[in-house]
C-alpha cells in the first residue's frame, strides 16, 4: 500500500500507475483549455463578434460538451485513483487500460464530429443521432457512439478495480460505506473519508454508466436497424440519468482531493463522523434519484417523478452545503493555513461547488423550471460548480502534486492567474444567469440582435477565465513534463 | 417571476460567498494546531432548519401544480407539430383571457414548444417528444404577437424554428 508523499516535495511515484495519473493531468490541461477556446468561439459568435457557420458552431457545441463532461470524468477518476491506493491495493495495470479506452474513444469522438460532421450535442438524444436532417450521416453517428462507448468501458474496467480492491481490504461494501459505525455507532475498523467516497461512487457511477452503455448500444443498433427502436421517453429517462450522475461523479471524485490534501495544511485529519457517513450513504440514493428534474417539461412523465424530482434536487444540497462545505470552513476556522495555490484552488472548488448549487436548486423547482429550462441559466449554473468547482479541485490536485515549495505559493503570477481566473469564471457565470433570467436560450448558434450585449460581456469573462487558467497551468504543466521525463 | 428569481439566487449565492469569506477571514488566527470548532449543535440546527425550509418551499411551490392541464369546455385547444426545423400550429388566432392548451407532438426528434412575450420573455413551454402528446396551458392576459421558439436542440436549423401566434381581443 503506497504512502503519502511528504509535504513541500515533488509527490514521489506513489501509487499504481503514477505515470498514467499525471499523463491523465497533462491531457486534462490540453483538453480543458481546448474546450475553453470552444467555448468561447461559441459565445462570441453567439455575440456577433465573430461569423462562424451554424454548422460548425454546433460541431463546437457538441465537441464542447462531450470534451468536458469527459475531461470531467478523467481528472477525477484519475484523483480518485491517486488518494485510493494509499489506502487499498490497486492494481496500476486498470488505469492505463482506462486511460487508453478514453484517448482512442476521444479520438474517435473527435473524427465523427471534425470529420464526420457529427452534431448531435452530447446527449445524443434518441433520435436525434438518426435523424439529423440531411446533415451527417449514419456513420458520423456511429462513430461518436462508438467513442463514447469506448469512454464508457473504460470506466467500468476503472470502476470494476476499485470497487474490487475495496471489497479486498474491508470485505464487502456495507463496511467500506460505515454501515456499523452509521447503524450502532461503532465500527472497528473504519474506513477513511476516501474509501467511503469511493466506495459510494462505485455504485452510483457503475450503475450510471451501465444505464449510459445501454442506451448507447440500443442507439448503436437503431441507426443501422431503424426497426429496433426505443421508446424515446425511456431514451431520454435513460440518457439524463447517466448524464447526470456522470457528471455528478466526475465532482465527487475531485472532492477526495479536499479531504486529503486540505488536512495536510490544518494538520487536522478529515473526520468520518456518523453525520459524514450518512451524507455520503445519503448521496448514494440523492444522485440518482434527482436526475428527473431534467424532465419537467415532458408532461407525459409521471407527476410523483416530477415531485420526486424537485423535492431530491433540494434535498441534494443538504449534504453539500451542511456537511461538506461546512466541515471545510470549520476545519479552516483559524487553522493558520498556509495559502498556496493548491490550497486556495482547492477551497475554491468547493466554494464554487456551493454557490452554484443555488442556481440549480432554485431552476430544480417546477414552476421556475417553466420559465428557465433550456435558457442560459442552466450553463449559468452548471458553469459554476464545474468551472470554479470541478476544475478548480482539479486545477488545485495538479498544483499540489507537482509543488515545489516556493513555485506554488500564492504570489506573483501563481496569485495573477488565480484571480484573473476566478473573477473571469465569476464573471462567465453570472452572465448567463442575466441572460437565463432574460430568457435568452441556450444552444442557439445565433442570437438576436437585442441579445448580443451580453454574449459579449460573457466573452470577455470567457477570456479572462482562459487567461486566467492558462497563467495557471503554464508552470504545472512544465513540472508535469519534468517529473514524468524524471 | 424572471427577475425574481435571479434576485433570490444572487443574494443566496452572495450570502454562502460571505460565509466563505467570514470563515477564510479567521484561517490564519491560529497557531495551526488549533482544533476545529466542535459545532455539532449548529450543524444540527442547521440541518434541521434546511428541512423545515425544503419542506415549506416544497409544498408552497407545488400547490398548485405548476404542471396541470387546463381542462373545460372553455378551454381553447391548439395542436402544435414540431419537424425539422418549423412548426405546424392548427390555430394561430388565439382569445385573450381564454385558457388554452396546447397539445404538442413532433414528426421525427425532440423539439421545444416555447411562447414569448413581446418583451421576449418566456412564458410558457413544454417538449414534443417522438410518440407522446404532451399538453401544456397558459391564459394569455395581453393581445399581440408572441414568438415561438424551440428550446430543445433538434439539429443544425434548430435556431432558426420560429413561428408566431397572435392573441386578440374578444
Amino acid at each position: 500500500m503506497a504512502q503519502a508523499n511528504a509535504p513541500g516535495t515533488i509527490s514521489a511515484p506513489s501509487c499504481p500507475a503514477d505515470g498514467a495519473v499525471k499523463l491523465t493531468m497533462l491531457l486534462t490541461v490540453a483538453v480543458l483549455l481546448l474546450m475553453m477556446a470552444f467555448g468561447l468561439t461559441m459565445r462570441m459568435a453567439q455575440g456577433a463578434l465573430i461569423q462562424i457557420d451554424p454548422t460548425i458552431f454546433y460541431r463546437l457545441m457538441t465537441a464542447h460538451g462531450i470534451g468536458m463532461v469527459g475531461i470531467a470524468g478523467m481528472s477525477g477518476s484519475a484523483i480518485m485513483w491517486y488518494f485510493l491506493s494509499r489506502h487499498v491495493s490497486l492494481a496500476g495495470w486498470v488505469f492505463w487500460i482506462h486511460l487508453g479506452l478514453f484517448v482512442v474513444g476521444v479520438v474517435a469522438i473527435l473524427g465523427s464530429i471534425f470529420i464526420g460532421g457529427y452534431a448531435g450535442a452530447w446527449t445524443f438524444l434518441f433520435p436525434l443521432p438518426a435523424i439529423s436532417g440531411g446533415v451527417w450521416d449514419v456513420g458520423a453517428a456511429a462513430t461518436y457512439l462508438i467513442g463514447v462507448i469506448l469512454v464508457g468501458v473504460g470506466f467500468l474496467v476503472y470502476l470494476v478495480e476499485v470497487g474490487r480492491a475495496v471489497i479486498e481490504r474491508y470485505g464487502n461494501f456495507a463496511n467500506a460505506l460505515g454501515w456499523p459505525l452509521l447503524f450502532s455507532g461503532k465500527q472497528d475498523d473504519v474506513p477513511p473519508p476516501t474509501v467511503i467516497a469511493a466506495a459510494a461512487i462505485v455504485v452510483f457511477n457503475g450503475i450510471s454508466t451501465v444505464v449510459g452503455a445501454a442506451v448507447l448500444i440500443i442507439s448503436l443498433i437503431n441507426l443501422y436497424l431503424p426497426s429496433f427502436t426505443l421508446d424515446a421517453l425511456l431514451a431520454k429517462n435513460m440518457i439524463y440519468f447517466f448524464g447526470h450522475v456522470f457528471i455528478n461523479a466526475s465532482i465527487y471524485m475531485a472532492v477526495i482531493a479536499v479531504y486529503e490534501i486540505v488536512p495536510e495544511y490544518t494538520q487536522q485529519q478529515w473526520k468520518v463522523s456518523r453525520s459524514f457517513v450518512a451524507s455520503w450513504n445519503a448521496v448514494v440514493f440523492l444522485v440518482m434519484a434527482v436526475y428527473t428534474h431534467h424532465l419537467f417539461q415532458d408532461g407525459v412523465m409521471p407527476a410523483w417523478a416530477l415531485v420526486m424530482g424537485q423535492i431530491i434536487s433540494y434535498a441534494s444540497g443538504i449534504p453539500l452545503l451542511v456537511i461538506t462545505t461546512f466541515s471545510l470552513l470549520t476545519y479552516l476556522y483559524r487553522s493558520g493555513i498556509r495559502w498556496d495555490l493548491a490550497s486556495a484552488l482547492l477551497v475554491t472548488g468547493i466554494f464554487g461547488w456551493s454557490i452554484g448549487a443555488v442556481p440549480a436548486i432554485i431552476d430544480g423547482m417546477i414552476s421556475v423550471n417553466n420559465i428557465m429550462h433550456n435558457t442560459q441559466w442552466v450553463p449559468g449554473h452548471f458553469h459554476l460548480y464545474l468551472l470554479l468547482g470541478q476544475v478548480a479541485l482539479t486545477l488545485g490536485f495538479s498544483a499540489w502534486l507537482t509543488r515545489t515549495g516556493v513555485h506554488a505559493s500564492l504570489s506573483g503570477w501563481n496569485a495573477r492567474g488565480f484571480t484573473i481566473y476566478l473573477l473571469g469564471g465569476m464573471g462567465f457565470a453570472i452572465v448567463f444567469l442575466v441572460s437565463g433570467a432574460s430568457s435568452i436560450p441556450r444552444r442557439w448558434a445565433t442570437h438576436l440582435p437585442e441579445w448580443h450585449l451580453q454574449d459579449q460581456v460573457g466573452s470577455l469573462f470567457a477570456l479572462a477565465a482562459i487567461l486566467g487558467v492558462g497563467i495557471i497551468v503554464l508552470p504545472i504543466t512544465k513540472r508535469l513534463v519534468l517529473s514524468m521525463r524524471g | 417571476m424572471h427577475q425574481t428569481v435571479l434576485f433570490t439566487s444572487l443574494v443566496l449565492m452572495m450570502a454562502v460567498a460571505a460565509i466563505f469569506l467570514f470563515s477564510l477571514s479567521r484561517s490564519g488566527a491560529g497557531d495551526g494546531s488549533k482544533k476545529a470548532p466542535k459545532l455539532g449543535a449548529l450543524r444540527f440546527v442547521l440541518f434541521i432548519g434546511a428541512l423545515v425550509l425544503g419542506a415549506a418551499v416544497s409544498i408552497g411551490s407545488l400547490r398548485p401544480w405548476p404542471r396541470a392541464v387546463a381542462a373545460g369546455a372553455d378551454v381553447v385547444s391548439v395542436k402544435v407539430t414540431g419537424s425539422q426545423w418549423s412548426w405546424e400550429i392548427d390555430r394561430k388566432t388565439i382569445p385573450v383571457g381564454k385558457p388554452v392548451t396546447f397539445n404538442i407532438a413532433t414528426t421525427d426528434v425532440s423539439h421545444g414548444f416555447a411562447v414569448y412575450d413581446a418583451g421576449d420573455q418566456l412564458l410558457v413551454q413544454s417538449q414534443a417528444m417522438p410518440g407522446y402528446i404532451n399538453r401544456v396551458s397558459y391564459t394569455f392576459r395581453t393581445a399581440g404577437k408572441y414568438r415561438i421558439f424551440c428550446m430543445e436542440y433538434c439539429g443544425v436549423a434548430h435556431h432558426d424554428m420560429t413561428d408566431e401566434i397572435l392573441v386578440v381581443a374578444q
